[in-house]
């Protein structure tokens, strides 16, 4: 019961932000603070998609922002025919659990580093198909021939990556949700007790996968232009893993706090040492992952009730208390 | 096609095979012995490309002097790497090793592309000249090349099959707990294999300097493909990285002449999800589950 409520107030909670997030630029908010804010979902929303996957299962992917990356290309291409933004925003869906599905086929079905491999060469494939052919505007890239209004991709952003931790939530707290975890722990022992892993790892792939495609279709709209060079570029599926690596792999708030913090770290490098980003982010994840191994928000957790626990213990007993 | 042409591009793809077997023989090694996937491997290609780049250019020494002191550098950072890092993996869950050695990659890469920018980076000096060959031409350089290759890949297979320590590598890949209890110092030979590895890649990197261009992305790239050959040759297989490196730079070679560079990589990448899905084990079927 109590597990429950918390959930509860959590989800009441992430909603509320939601909101109040996405009415900000209606309220007068400087251009500035909606720009941090849409990165900062934007970040939060590709962590979520990656923490969906590699944090419930335990299957290291760094496609994510490949994944992205098809969402953008194929939306802008359904939106420079002349669809409304619904059917852009529908077909970068399809084009991301597609592709999601391409790389299930032919390595989900195997255990392990399989599936990372195929990640790996789907980001590096991407690249290259995208330069090569002829619907993608080649090297060249693509611009979008409609220019959208700037509240429409904020809202959808921050809705995205709101849902996305409502789902990662509600997974959490689900049979569905400890079902994944047990696979992720120990496929055989899951196996032994009736969890079947194969067909959970490609559902569970294919919804993270969703999330990347409206992530991807949804920046596409705030950008209006596509280059493959950008779009593949390693820094995206960095960050969907960096994300959580950082605040807390596997829980449904940690990515919350390490979307925010790699935003923050983000700008601040900008200004003093922009070349220096990389390597910081690096240190950041192998740190965490090192010495921390549940990420700074688990982490941060422990150390508050820690000390609340202290603070029990360190008040005297009452003088004159009746026996 | 004529026999000249067919002998030309053979000749290239033995050069460019050899390279990637190189890079990969560190890999299967690493995996064979400690059971990980070294996403850093590439670091060791691009600080041997540089370090034998800074040689030829700031003390205008020979490229061939960059070979030792370039292995010698990967040795040492190997060592330290495995020490104060990979060490501590023991027991960790994959996750973990994933995530690490991939941060490792992406300080290496943000550290060379904030020394040295994005300049690609080329020198003149060394062995130069060219030879006929049965109508073919080969340039000294790409000879050397290939020799080393032979001489780097046959005295490492050497050392795994006849030496002791070789011995020891063997029984750590075949059965860690068992070879433990047998007595074999685990974290000695680990932090050989890690060296070795590393020395191996930095070399590969010594010469890729050599035969092309130096850029902060070099040992990625490599290293991509390197991934391909030992996933085709079987996980943590050194005689199928080997088969499989020359196989691999045979069809890039021939694809790149028949279409272009572009082309040639994704036909490389597409031969991974085949390898996959019909042969997960390696070609031969004598890898590690992966």
């Amino acid at each position: 019961m109590m597990l429950r409520a918390n959930t509860g107030l959590a989800a009441a909670a992430t909603i509320a932000l939601c909101v109040a997030a996405a009415s900000l630029p209606f309220l007068g908010v400087s251009a500035y603070l909606t720009a941090l804010v849409y990165y900062a979902a934007l970040y939060l929303a590709l962590g979520q998609a990656w923490n969906l996957m590699s944090g419930l299962t335990g299957y290291v992917s760094f496609a994510h922002g490949a994944l992205a990356g098809v969402g953008a290309y194929a939306a802008v291409i359904i939106l420079n025919a002349g669809y409304p933004v619904a059917f852009g925003l529908m077909a970068g869906v399809a084009a991301s659990a597609l592709a999601s599905l391409f790389i299930s086929i032919t390595s989900l079905l195997l255990r392990g580093v399989a599936f990372t491999f195929a990640t790996l060469f789907f980001q590096e494939l991407a690249l290259l198909f995208t330069r090569k052919l002829e619907i993608t505007g080649g090297a060249g890239g693509l611009v979008l021939s409609k220019i959208m209004p700037v509240w429409l991709p904020y809202v959808l952003m921050v809705a995205t990556a709101s849902s996305a931790t409502l789902l990662v939530l509600v997974l959490l707290n689900s049979r569905a949700g400890i079902r994944l975890l047990a696979i992720k722990n120990d496929e055989d022992a899951a196996a032994a007790i009736g969890i079947e892993a194969r067909s959970r790892k490609v559902v569970v792939f294919c919804a993270s996968a969703i999330i990347c495609g409206l992530v991807g279709g949804t920046h596409a709209l705030f950008t209006s232009a596509l280059y493959p060079d950008v779009v593949f570029q390693v820094d995206l599926s960095l960050i969907a893993l960096a994300v959580p690596m950082i605040g807390g792999v596997g829980t449904a708030f940690g990515p919350v706090l390490g979307a925010i913090l790699y935003m923050g770290a983000r700008e601040i490098l900008q200004v003093i040492a922009p070349a220096l980003h990389l390597i910081i982010v690096g240190f950041l994840i192998l740190l965490v992952t090192l010495l921390l191994r549940d990420g700074l928000g688990p982490e941060l957790l422990r150390l508050w009730r820690r000390m609340r626990v202290r603070n029990v213990q360190v008040a005297p007993p009452q003088r004159g208390a009746t026996l | 096609m004529t026999p000249t042409l067919l002998l030309q591009l053979v000749i290239n793809g033995l050069i460019f095979g050899g390279l990637l077997a190189l890079v990969a023989l560190g890999l299967a090694l690493i995996f064979g012995v400690m059971r990980l996937v070294n996403f850093a491997h590439g670091i060791f290609v691009t600080l041997g490309a540089y370090a034998t780049y800074l040689l030829v250019a700031n003390l205008k020494l020979s490229p061939l002097a960059g070979i030792p002191v370039s292995a010698l550098i990967g040795a040492a950072i190997g060592l330290v790497v495995q020490e104060l890092v990979i060490r501590r993996l023991d027991n960790r869950p994959d996750l973990e090793k994933l995530m690490v050695t991939y941060a490792l990659a992406i300080i290496g890469l943000g550290f060379f592309s904030a020394t040295f920018g994005g300049d690609f980076r080329s020198y003149s000096a060394g062995p130069r000249g060219n030879i006929a060959f049965l109508g073919a031409t080969i340039g000294w350089r790409n000879l050397v090349v290939l020799g080393v290759c032979a001489i780097a890949g046959l005295a490492t297979i050497l050392m795994v099959d006849r030496s002791r320590v070789g011995l020891g590598l063997r029984a750590l890949a075949q059965n860690r707990d068992a070879a433990a209890t047998s007595g074999v110092n685990v974290n000695l030979l680990q932090r050989y294999a890690f060296g070795l590895a590393s020395a191996l890649a930095a070399v590969s990197g010594s010469l890729i300097s050599m035969i092309g261009t130096t850029t902060p992305q070099v040992g990625e790239e490599w290293l991509l493909s390197s991934f391909v050959v030992v996933v085709i040759g079987g996980m943590g297989s050194i005689g199928g990285a080997i088969a499989a490196g020359i196989a691999v730079g045979l069809v890039q070679s021939f694809a790149s002449y028949f279409t272009d560079d572009g082309w040639a990589r994704i036909t490389i990448f597409m031969l991974l999800y085949v390898v996959l899905v019909l042969r997960p084990r390696g070609i031969l079927g004598r890898g590690l589950p992966i």
